[in-house]
């Protein structure tokens, strides 16, 4: 017999009272839903980064670093891999029917991965910017989230993350310790890449969040935007670089920066698949998953083209 | 295609513990998949690959009997407040 509870009050003060909810529970719909839908856009997220990462594979310059991009391709890739499957386990939606989704553009994924990448600095600047945000945001869900199987996985992908936010951290360096060239390079990325990057944490929660009441988020998404712009407003004039915001202030009485005005346009034109890069990286992907369509026929049938062992 | 269940070992001391799943036509390609999804930096040194419909699963009121059977618990706290109040007695 799966778990069950009367309604949903009696499941709400289950979650409330820190339950974990099982794969093989009888949760209510609405929760199902909410978290696979959660999931799943999380998991696009981490197949769209894998596959931008490595567009970057053959123009990542030095030895040392195109090797770290490999292993962060296929680290992306697998989280890719780990959440399809748990998304997949409740039942909405097969793996490949998520996929075709992704890939015909019906399903959403981040907003960072609506933009190109123009050169290495804006690699750098993602790597260091963005996926500070996404684990600052998959922390906050690791913390105190309901959902048993998405809580398990979160935490090796939050352990791989952060290597890749090391990463970021370490070419920034390099670049802040470079030519007056490089230091522009790298200036001109973050004047493209901050604001997509503080918009990642999306909009003001609204106060009936579902995803806050079910303990799926454990915080709202302004205060993880503020965290993230108290850290890194600070963090980039200490390496001498200037923050694109006109109406950036410091208050000295809280000692808190803010960043003034968001303009939320181009977070919902990414929504919408309506982003500067957004057609090109949904064909370019959707391209790839025909390309290798053999290649899936030939895992899923081995013994008909000799590949075991 | 089969669903494996990945359980993965980290050192002598501790347990088997589950990590994940992955899908695989075969044990062979389960095997590589379920290393190159979980196991890319020494998260374990001994991994079993269970299929899912090979799994036996225990129904939950099966498993959980024992809220009604206190006699095979002893929180030691009736043993405490005795030796509590033989010491008490004994520096009065």
């Amino acid at each position: 017999m799966p778990r069950t509870w009367t309604d949903m009050d009696d499941f709400e003060a289950f979650l409330d009272d820190g339950g974990i909810v099982e794969v093989d529970d009888d949760m209510p719909d609405e929760y199902r839903n909410a978290v696979f839908a959660f999931i799943e856009m999380h998991a696009n997220s981490e197949l769209m980064g894998g596959l931008t990462e490595r567009d970057w594979i053959p123009r990542t310059p030095g030895l040392r670093h195109k090797m770290s991009v490999l292993a962060k391709t296929q680290d992306e890739i697998g989280h890719g891999h780990l959440l399809y499957m748990v998304a997949a386990d409740m039942g909405i939606k097969t793996r490949t029917e998520m996929l075709e989704d992704l890939f015909a553009g019906r399903s959403r994924f981040h907003n960072v991965f609506h933009y190109k990448a123009h050169t290495w600095g804006d690699q750098v600047a993602i790597a260091f910017l963005v996926d500070a945000a996404a684990l600052a945001s998959q922390q906050a869900v690791f913390k105190n989230c309901s959902y048993g199987p998405y809580r398990r996985i979160l935490k090796r992908i939050i352990s791989e993350e952060g290597f890749h936010m090391r990463l970021g951290e370490d070419r920034m360096m390099r670049i802040a310790e470079g030519t007056e060239t490089q230091k522009q390079i790298f200036q001109d990325s973050l004047d493209r890449w901050f604001w997509p990057a503080l918009q990642l944490f999306g909009p003001d929660s609204k106060p009936n969040d579902v995803l806050l009441r079910w303990h799926i988020k454990s915080e709202r998404n302004e205060v993880l935007r503020d965290k993230w712009v108290q850290k890194f407003v600070p963090m980039l004039h200490s390496y001498g670089f200037s923050v694109p915001a006109p109406d950036l202030s410091y208050d000295d009485e809280t000692g808190k920066w803010d960043v003034g005005p968001i303009d939320w346009e181009p977070l919902k034109r990414t929504l919408a698949q309506g982003g500067p890069d957004s057609e090109r990286r949904i064909r370019e992907a959707r391209e790839n998953w025909e390309r290798t369509a053999w290649v899936r026929a030939a895992m899923e049938q081995p013994d008909t083209v000799g590949a075991t062992t | 295609m089969h669903t494996y269940e990945i359980f993965l070992k980290k050192d002598g001391r501790d347990e088997y513990r589950h990590a994940g799943a992955v899908d695989a036509a075969n044990d062979d390609l389960a095997l590589v998949m379920a290393r190159e999804s979980y196991i890319r930096r020494a998260e374990g040194d001994r991994l079993w690959l269970v299929r899912r419909d090979h799994v036996i699963v225990g129904d939950r009121d099966f498993v959980s009997p024992n809220a009604d059977k206190p006699h095979r618990h002893h929180d030691g706290s009736a043993v405490a407040a005795r030796r509590k109040a033989s010491r008490e007695e004994s520096t009065s």
